[in-house]
């Protein structure tokens, strides 16, 4: 049984290496983490972890199905050089620019520490400094000789942000994988609340994979659950400095509900009405693109699927210090349980109709 | 071997007109499977029955080509491209469409060479005016290089080694697996329209619906002088893939098919392209997910009508392949 608070759940799985293709690691410990708070949970031929809260009453159950993207962006080792230098390319959409100087570690034979180099300012030529460094340039030195990398490591290891959790003041927290562990942690969040509520429907919290290559989890796993209700959780622009006001939501403002072509409207109404009945903190967050997240995948699943997208505020997205505000996670936690104890036969029904 | 791939590549069959390569690839592998069959879209599908897990292997068969757009009265033919050309590499090619007439590609006047763009050349048939244009091609007709294949020491140079080797890997591995005993079923799918967004595996792989898939395909070199850092070498062998735009092969599948190489001393080479894709793409997307990995052939100068290949790579690659349908597939990957 799920004892622990919000705070050590996150610590615990953004710790773990979880580089897309390879969330193996994060699959079992968040399916520890949250033992006892679902009837069963298996991992399917890709990976995703599909845990399913089963509901009361006479069947048929309507289907909801939660989907929170469990991979992180990373690095990929392409070559190793005479010298013990690993070259690199990127797993998902990496910031060049915050890569020199990083700690990291190498998933190789064992678990190495390494740094990403960086060529020093005193040496370097006029204008360099200006310019972001290229992939071509960019390498991991983990203090190997050319022989021992060989030894050590190869062509397709992964390397991940080697970033610990970080307690900032108030209910902040900082870390790597935020993106979008934070909506693992609405997960449990959600089945935490639901453990003392009674609902009809059946509920499947999907951990997926391989969203930041192109949603490919969410694709299969939505074909294998067919839900009546699919709802995404991933992370929004948290207002920072450089990040217009128009393209961001406010952290500790409650979690952003999305309204946009890859969102069933009536999804969207029914959270904000249940958000204004209950005093629940939530922002609009227009989405006007429909890509980028599980959400798409989901809505066009088989014959389509009426989905929501609820998204946790995060400032300095895909940097090893993302940073989220603790009480986000548990209002959008709360959010989905109070949405899942409504859903019946005729709201589920009335979501086909137009 | 050779004779096969100088057959295959030499052969006209650009994405969605893949007629004539898969005639070649249906008299190989007629009576040496138990049932060979066609989808709607132009697929052709190999089936080994019997006992274990579904296995889709898949080689696509089409090229990159042009299509003709618009004739004008001149008798000067305007194109656009089938899959991904440069127009820098149509320079002094020939094109030849399905019924033999053979055109070379010209040039608007241009100030500066970059400003080159498809839309700036034509292709030159030799007609005299519109009306004797339009009896040799019509718009739509579709054009492929022209190019024979010449093997030198252990090297072929051929237009469409991109996939031609791979689908000879294919045909050979079901030839070396003919009448032997295997623990899986073998669907071998030479699919269509790859060049064009990895179409035919799509439908095929949901037709199949495997337990486990591949893909053989060709993949690019770091070993020309100034090459992108990559660390696949001609020569050293077939590549297991890691990583390309559409696919992450799954892990153990991956370090499988290495314990399968290094057990029967076949070279390999892992393998991460920055750009482009494969069949294993969608198959690893089809339905619920299916486990996949990919093996390809180191090839130099990809989409160009000269492409370089290692023979010994594509040997092995079949070998390989062989290698892996072999093993009890279901214990030991899923």
């Amino acid at each position: 049984m799920a004892t622990i608070g919000l705070a050590e759940f996150l610590s615990s799985i953004i710790s773990e290496p979880g580089a897309s293709g390879h969330e193996d690691k994060v699959a079992a410990v968040a399916k520890k983490k949250m033992s006892g708070l679902f009837d069963e949970a298996r991992t399917d031929a890709l990976g995703n972890l599909i845990m399913l809260k089963r509901g009361i009453g006479r069947a048929p159950h309507p289907r909801v199905m939660l989907a929170a993207h469990m991979d992180e962006i990373g690095l990929m080792v392409t070559k190793i050089e005479d010298q013990g230098c690993l070259r690199v390319t990127q797993i998902g959409g990496i910031d060049r620019r915050i890569l020199p100087g990083l700690e990291v570690t190498v998933y190789g034979r064992r678990k190495l520490p390494g740094v990403v180099g960086a060529k020093p300012p005193h040496v370097q030529d006029p204008g360099e400094r200006e310019k972001s460094v290229k992939w071509e340039d960019l390498y991991v030195d983990a203090g190997l000789t050319g022989d021992e990398a060989r030894e050590l490591v190869q062509v397709g290891d992964i390397i991940t942000f080697a970033q610990t959790p970080i307690r900032l003041q108030g209910k902040f927290m900082a870390g790597k994988t935020m993106d979008d562990r934070a909506g693992v942690g609405v997960m449990f969040e959600c089945l935490r609340t639901l453990r003392d509520m009674r609902h009809h429907a059946d509920v499947y919290c999907v951990a997926t994979v391989q969203e930041e290559v192109g949603v490919r989890g969410a694709t299969t796993s939505t074909y294998g659950i067919v839900p009546d209700v699919g709802i995404a959780i991933d992370v929004g622009f948290g207002d920072q400095s450089s990040v217009p006001e128009y393209q961001s939501i406010s952290m500790d403002k409650g979690p952003g509900i999305s309204i946009g072509p890859a969102v069933h409207p009536v999804i969207f109404e029914r959270l904000k009405t249940i958000a204004s009945e209950l005093e629940i903190p939530v922002q609009t967050d227009p989405s006007p693109y429909p890509g980028g997240t599980d959400a798409f995948a989901i809505q066009i699943a088989r014959g389509g699927i009426p989905t929501g997208l609820v998204s946790i505020p995060l400032r300095y997205m895909h940097t090893a210090v993302e940073t989220v505000c603790l009480a986000d996670i548990e209002r959008a936690g709360r959010l989905l349980a109070e949405f899942i104890v409504r859903l019946d036969k005729k709201y589920v029904e009335g979501l086909k109709c137009f | 071997m050779k004779d096969l791939l100088k057959k295959l590549v030499e052969a006209f069959g650009p994405a969605g007109n893949e007629g004539p390569i898969r005639e070649i690839i249906r008299t190989e592998v007629e009576g040496i499977v138990d049932e060979v069959k066609v989808d709607a879209l132009g697929n052709l599908i190999a089936v080994r029955r019997g006992q274990g897990p579904r296995i889709m292997i898949a080689a696509h068969m089409d090229e990159i080509g042009v299509i003709v757009t618009h004739i004008d009265e001149k008798g000067f033919v305007r194109f656009s491209n089938i899959g991904g050309i440069s127009p820098f590499m149509l320079i002094g090619q020939r094109v030849v469409f399905a019924n033999g007439t053979l055109g070379t590609f010209g040039m608007e006047k241009l100030d500066d060479m970059k400003d080159l763009k498809l839309s700036k050349m034509f292709i030159d048939i030799g007609a005299k005016d519109e009306a004797s244009a339009r009896e040799k091609v019509a718009v739509g007709d579709i054009g492929a290089f022209c190019r024979e294949a010449h093997f030198q020491g252990d090297r072929v140079i051929a237009k469409s080694l991109d996939n031609r080797a791979g689908c000879a890997v294919l045909v050979k591995a079901l030839k070396e697996l003919a009448g032997r005993e295997i623990p899986n079923q073998v669907y071998a799918v030479f699919t269509v329209q790859e060049e064009l967004g990895l179409r035919g595996a799509r439908t095929a792989a949901y037709a199949v619906n495997p337990d486990i898939g591949f893909a053989v395909d060709v993949t690019g070199t770091g070993d020309t002088p100034e090459a992108p850092t990559m660390a696949v070498k001609l020569g050293e062998g077939p590549t297991i893939k890691v990583k390309d735009s559409v696919v992450l092969t799954h892990p153990r599948v991956r370090q499988f098919m290495a314990e399968v190489a290094k057990k029967k001393g076949i070279p390999y080479q892992f393998e991460i392209l920055e750009r482009g894709g494969t069949d294993t793409g969608p198959i690893h997307l089809t339905r619920e997910g299916v486990p996949s990995g990919a093996i390809s052939v180191p090839t130099r100068y990809i989409h160009t009508p000269s492409e370089m290949a290692d023979m010994n790579d594509i040997e092995n690659a079949a070998k390989l392949f062989v290698a892996i349908l072999e093993e009890q597939l279901d214990a030991a990957i899923l």
